[in-house]
């Protein structure tokens, strides 16, 4: 293990390190909260309920739902728009730079770089003829996200590189601070957009057409098939318990890199707004709820098992403790206090738990057992049951939650048993060697003569 | 043997999390909740938790001298060779009590007494680490756990063996 470990650190060191993948992290972090307000909208348009639609079209007309679709296509179908400016942001946060300058330069980058002339479908739903010139949701949407990724980062480098050079128009003194900002950022956009618009120029020239056209065939496209595969989901989600067992907060890692999550599951509800077929198994939604249940390893599980089975009183105390908190999600009390970081029996199943749910839940939805995740995202907080039936639409998906669990108590059960014991011989160990009581009692307390 | 005893806000002692800052304070004469982290590299120096005290940082705020004076008291009644407050990761409030209260041990016991807490404990570690030791450790979920946890529990057995410390806290301390 001391080994593995010498080989692991400084992996995990440069990963949670570097500045750019911290910028990509932090981008999606500036817009997931607006992606689950969306997901709420959406889910209003479509309550996964008997009835709801017939009952809100009776109240309001047939043309509520696309009250509801209008907010969430902002979001949803804003992605890519909404990438640019976040991991512009984040970008020049990382690099030192002005950053809502660089949110901004990101984004015009963006636009420099993408097609503006698209087919259009009019008013009466026929095809406009000939091209009409705009933006498109198809492009400033989840296909444009790794299209903003690399206008943010490449841009807000040079950005940044141009205006630490000092290459800007010095302004005399007294001029006031806005106006001196606003005249340093003018050369180093300068520079940046003609970068883009170069490059713009190049690719029109390619059969890609443009820059964004070449991005999603060469980059995104095969990176989302095997974001969706079986074997890239299991190493992720193994990788993010088994980091916490050397202390280090594994999700925080593994998310810098496995940021295609987020687009899987834009594009996933994107196709469920326009009521197409569920192109997607590994969304977000999916991997937050079919595979861990009260925080990463799955512990609700052991919380539960905390609770009923054990004898120690330390254990069942903090099983106590952690049930609520779990319910939502949270396992920091156990991680520390049980503790799980640094501990090689709970490890085991912390580590095989979220495997064994990952994999039985994908060949579930395969067998259609249960239903593919519609898209919508929750908050990760949302307690098992409620978060099965809300991201899917069916209560079959909420049993098959309350499944895993069980059978997650079944794998935790030898495991927390054998620690069960243990601290059951220490405290009976303690209490013996000590003749006064178990409890340490700090009221009669001589505080005077100290 | 060297007997430890160990410091711990309500997190650490398994007693709960961020919602129960109220833990009133306590004890058990034995290792519980984050000593589990830490008990081989203390098997290695020889090491036995003799006691775990605790107390919900509210608490300790809400009366700092009152809580470290009794903290200060139970050290002189199980007398062990030393005392360590932590580890308080970036836990700022937690960090303040473990600073304060080891610098209270040292002072009126004359027990060896230390913090160990991450770098983000800004304010415990300018306030109290020309006073007392405040060993480095990363915050939750950063990276070197074990190496950090390590070298407290030899510093804990070079105090009791009364070994010179300057070089290693030159390394490892604040």
């Amino acid at each position: 293990m001391g080994k593995f470990e010498k080989f692991l650190m400084p992996m995990a060191d440069l990963l949670s390190k570097n500045r750019v993948l911290i910028a990509i992290r932090d981008g999606f972090l500036i817009t997931t909260p607006l992606l689950i307000v969306g997901s709420i909208f959406l889910l209003f348009a479509n309550f996964p309920v008997p009835g709801w639609e017939d009952m809100m079209t009776s109240a309001f007309g047939p043309d509520w739902s696309s009250w509801f679709t209008a907010v969430s296509r902002a979001t949803f179908n804003c992605t890519g728009l909404l990438t640019a400016l976040g991991t512009g942001y984040a970008m020049a946060r990382q690099l030192g730079g002005d950053k809502i300058q660089g949110a901004a330069v990101a984004l015009v980058a963006f636009f420099i770089m993408m097609p503006t002339r698209h087919q259009a479908t009019g008013a009466d739903g026929k095809l406009v003829e000939g091209f009409v010139s705009g933006l498109s949701f198809g492009y400033i949407g989840p296909d444009g996200i790794f299209m903003a990724l690399l206008s943010a980062i490449l841009g807000v480098s040079l950005f940044v590189y141009a205006y630490k050079k000092g290459w800007t128009i010095k302004m005399p003194k007294g001029v006031p601070p806005a106006v001196m900002d606003s005249f340093a950022a003018l050369v180093p956009s300068a520079i940046v957009l003609s970068a883009a618009f170069l490059i713009r120029i190049g690719f029109s020239f390619t059969a890609y057409e443009t820059m964004q056209g070449f991005v999603v065939h060469i980059l995104q496209t095969p990176l989302e098939g095997l974001g969706n595969t079986l074997g890239a989901n299991l190493l992720y989600t193994f990788m993010c318990s088994f980091l916490w067992f050397f202390g280090i907060n594994g999700p925080a890692v593994a998310n810098s890199v496995y940021f295609i999550g987020n687009i899987l599951t834009a594009k996933q509800q994107e196709a469920f707004a326009a009521g197409l077929p569920l192109p997607f198994i590994f969304t977000n939604p999916f991997s937050n709820f079919f595979t861990n249940y009260g925080g990463g390893g799955s512990t609700l599980s052991l919380v539960i098992l905390m609770v009923t089975t054990c004898k120690s009183k330390r254990i069942k105390q903090l099983g106590r403790l952690s049930l609520v908190p779990g319910i939502f999600g949270i396992n920091e009390p156990i991680i520390f206090g049980l503790p799980i970081v640094l501990n090689p029996i709970i490890m085991i199943p912390f580590v095989c738990v979220p495997m064994m749910n990952l994999t039985l839940s994908y060949f579930a939805t395969v067998l259609e057992i249960i239903p593919r995740t519609t898209g919508v995202s929750l908050p990760w907080t949302t307690p098992i049951g409620f978060s099965g039936w809300l991201s899917t639409g069916s209560f079959v998906a909420s049993l098959w939650q309350f499944g895993l669990l069980i059978l997650g108590m079944v794998v935790y059960f030898p495991f927390i048993r054998t620690l069960d014991k243990k601290y059951l011989e220490e405290e009976i160990a303690a209490n013996a060697e000590v003749s006064e009581e178990e409890e340490i009692d700090f009221d009669n307390l001589d505080l005077d003569n100290l | 043997m060297v007997k430890v005893m160990m410091i711990f806000d309500q997190t650490q002692a398994g007693l709960g999390g961020k919602e129960s800052p109220d833990l009133p304070m306590g004890g058990k004469p034995m290792a519980i909740g984050a000593c589990g982290m830490f008990d081989r590299f203390l098997d290695e120096n020889d090491g036995q938790v003799v006691a775990t005290l605790y107390c919900g940082d509210g608490t300790y705020h809400a009366d700092t001298e009152t809580t470290t004076k009794k903290f200060a008291a139970m050290a002189k009644k199980f007398q062990p060779d030393v005392v360590i407050c932590g580890p308080c990761f970036n836990y700022a409030s937690y960090a303040i009590m473990a600073a304060h209260t080891a610098k209270v041990i040292k002072d009126l016991t004359g027990i060896p007494a230390f913090a160990i807490m991450a770098e983000e404990c800004t304010k415990a570690i300018e306030d109290y680490k020309q006073q007392v030791t405040i060993l480095k450790m990363p915050k939750k979920g950063g990276i070197g756990l074990n190496e950090a946890l390590s070298a407290m529990c030899v510093y804990a057995k070079m105090l009791y063996e009364k070994q010179d410390t300057k070089a290693f806290e030159q390394e490892y301390a604040y």
